[in-house]
């Protein structure tokens, strides 16, 4: 099966700090997959390699049937690539409405030139609409995004991604802070994602990664110690030593 | 389209109202009108003042909305003023010399004319050849392209090589403060082919309008500068209003966002800083006519400071606040240099406002700064919305 996104022997060094050593990890068009993985696994510096942020001293990022390298393209060009990325820390413009938020976030022109003339248009509308209604922010459209409470920043945060229409989407720890109920919702928003797409969900929270309910790769110190089912994972005697190990530790 | 945009914005349309009754005040009162109760040079420092309130939205731009403290506005203020003055100077020197040969027997050859002019304005510098920036002074047209390319074209290229390599806040503030600086100390030089420290002077004989009075004329260049005061902030509201202003203002909240979210960052902020270096010349080229004569001392770097402290003073992030900022606080400054204010007499010591003025101006931006971050333009937040 061709696969999406093929990250092959990447290595990442920082100070001497190897953060990612000889990581190989692959994603296929459609499918959700969890990452695990304890404190300095990687996980963050995985993604920001994926989205051009941070660049290997060594390694191959193929991207998609036309097995480009994304290794050398500048974040904005990766994002328009079809690679959309969620922080862990909400990042919304919070001095802009819930609208503005996902106006901006929605797929169209980017060339300063054409965002000067853009004019609103009921399609335009319309996708706002339904991203907004899919991640339950439609009551929330005019409000400003920083009155928002944290859940919902949040939401609006995979909305905007969402309107990117990625094919990838990055997803780093959606679940932080959020009460049963919003981790239910969360987890459903995700799940009707990956449907049509790729969703990597970095999580640390293994209540959550259950009910996603998917494909589970295990990051240790920069490379993959596991890759199954979650219950596969967590009977893996290595998976334990490294979990309980930095637990006890 | 329009209609909306009004109707989105009505303090745009306040705004306009206000400056329309203010410049037509002025008009009536003024000593072309017979009434004279605003004396001519108070129209001129009327009139320079709406060309700060121009640059001062083109900083309120790049600063409040965009987030680039850029401290070197005042550098593409002053080439504005050069570019206009390089005409102004050159088509009256050329007046007078014909005026002079005019009676000659023989008449004066091209070369001989062009000498003579050469010898008026560079003898200052002990020099008569005509560098080659001044190869279009001859022509309005052309110097007033000028006008607009040169620090659209300066700001294009710093930037582009600025943005390009990710230089972010105090490093790009410093950056644009030694980029002003240099242009500075290069115009102090004779060589520069611009009088070095003399300047360009006389430029409030408007050539071709030597029989009109400088009552009038004040007043002409008064209702231009309203005029284009107001073009540019119909402009910068219409840019910062739409999507453009969304991305503008995410930029100045967060750019990596923006960067994941797909937009070329540097792109917009080429843009940005491009058009407000472009509305910075615009309103050098009506400010120096009226001042009379611009030198390097005018581009040095406390002007672009200075204009970041009007802005922040009026408020950032609101082109109001930017015009209120700019047009009290050069006012009040003209009045305590001026020798407006009366020295306070403390027996022991006399606070002379001349020297006094810039720690009372600091002092207020610390203030503001620290307890008013919204400025005086944040005050009309609290009289059109109640604070919640």
């Amino acid at each position: 099966m061709s696969m999406l996104l093929e990250v092959d022997g990447v290595t990442v060094t920082f100070d001497g700090f190897r953060a990612i050593n000889n990581l190989s990890i692959n994603f296929a068009p459609a499918e959700l997959r969890a990452i695990i993985g304890p404190n300095g696994a990687g996980k963050t510096t995985f993604m920001d390699i994926v989205t051009g942020k941070t660049k290997p001293d060594s390694g191959k990022v193929i991207w998609g049937e036309r097995n480009i390298s994304l290794l050398g393209m500048s974040e904005s060009q990766i994002a328009m690539e079809g690679i959309g990325r969620k922080f862990q820390k909400p990042t919304v413009f919070e001095d802009q409405t819930v609208r503005q938020n996902l106006a901006m976030a929605l797929k169209n022109p980017r060339s300063p030139f054409a965002v000067l003339m853009h004019k609103k248009t009921p399609s335009n509308a319309a996708r706002i609409e339904a991203i907004a209604e899919e991640t339950g922010l439609l009551d929330s459209l005019t409000r400003t995004a920083g009155e928002l409470s944290h859940g919902q920043k949040q939401w609006l945060e995979i909305g905007m991604l969402l309107a990117q229409d990625p094919r990838l989407l990055l997803v780093d720890e959606p679940a932080a802070g959020m009460t049963v109920e919003e981790r239910e919702k969360t987890t459903d928003i995700l799940k009707r994602a990956a449907q049509t797409r790729a969703v990597v969900v970095v999580e640390h929270d293994m209540e959550f990664v259950r009910r996603l309910n998917c494909k589970v790769t295990v990051l240790h110190e920069g490379s993959v110690l596991a890759e199954g089912s979650l219950d596969h994972v967590t009977s893996n005697q290595t998976v334990i030593d490294v979990y309980l190990g930095r637990a006890h530790a | 389209m329009h209609k909306s945009f009004i109707s989105q914005n009505p303090s745009v349309l306040w705004f306009l109202a206000a400056l329309g009754l203010f410049t037509v005040i002025v008009t009536v009162m003024s000593e072309a009108t017979g009434v004279g109760l605003v004396s001519t040079s108070f129209v001129k420092t009327l009139g320079k003042t709406l060309c700060l309130c121009l640059i001062a939205i083109a900083m309120d731009v790049v600063w409040g909305y965009c987030g680039i403290l850029s401290l070197g506005h005042f550098a593409f203020f002053g080439i504005g003023g050069y570019a206009i003055g390089m005409w102004l100077m050159y088509a009256r020197t050329e007046g007078i010399v014909l005026d002079s040969l005019a009676g000659q027997p023989i008449p004066a050859t091209a070369q001989e004319i062009s000498d003579a002019i050469g010898n008026q304005i560079f003898g200052v510098v002990g020099s008569s050849d005509f560098p080659l920036i001044w190869a279009f002074a001859d022509n309005l047209f052309l110097q007033l392209a000028m006008v607009v390319l040169v620090p659209g074209l300066l700001a294009l290229v710093f930037g582009w090589l600025a943005f390009r390599s990710r230089v972010t806040g105090v490093y790009l503030s410093i950056l644009t403060q030694a980029m002003t600086l240099a242009l500075s100390l290069y115009l102090f030089q004779n060589e520069s082919g611009l009088r070095g420290n003399n300047g360009l002077s006389g430029l409030q004989n408007i050539p071709g309008f030597e029989d009109a009075s400088q009552a009038n004329i004040s007043l002409a260049f008064l209702w231009a500068s309203a005029l284009a005061l107001g073009a540019g902030y119909l402009f910068f509201a219409w840019v910062i209003s739409g999507k453009m202003g969304s991305v503008v203002k995410g930029i100045r909240d967060n750019e990596a966002r923006v960067r994941f979210l797909g937009y070329h960052v540097e792109s917009y902020k080429l843009f940005i800083f491009t058009i407000t270096a472009v509305v910075s010349g615009i309103a050098g080229a009506l400010y120096y006519p009226q001042a009379g004569i611009i030198n390097p001392g005018e581009i040095a770097p406390i002007a672009s400071i200075y204009l970041a402290v009007w802005v922040a003073i009026g408020g950032r992030g609101r082109l109001y606040g930017a015009v209120i900022g700019a047009a009290f606080v050069s006012l009040l400054s003209s009045w305590f240099t001026g020798g407006g204010a009366p020295p306070i007499n403390l027996g022991f010591y006399t606070v002379l406002w001349t020297d006094w003025w810039l720690v009372l101006l600091g002092l207020s931006f610390v203030t503001v700064t620290l307890f008013f971050p919204k400025g005086i333009g944040g005050l009309f937040d609290y009289l059109v919305r109640k604070p919640s």
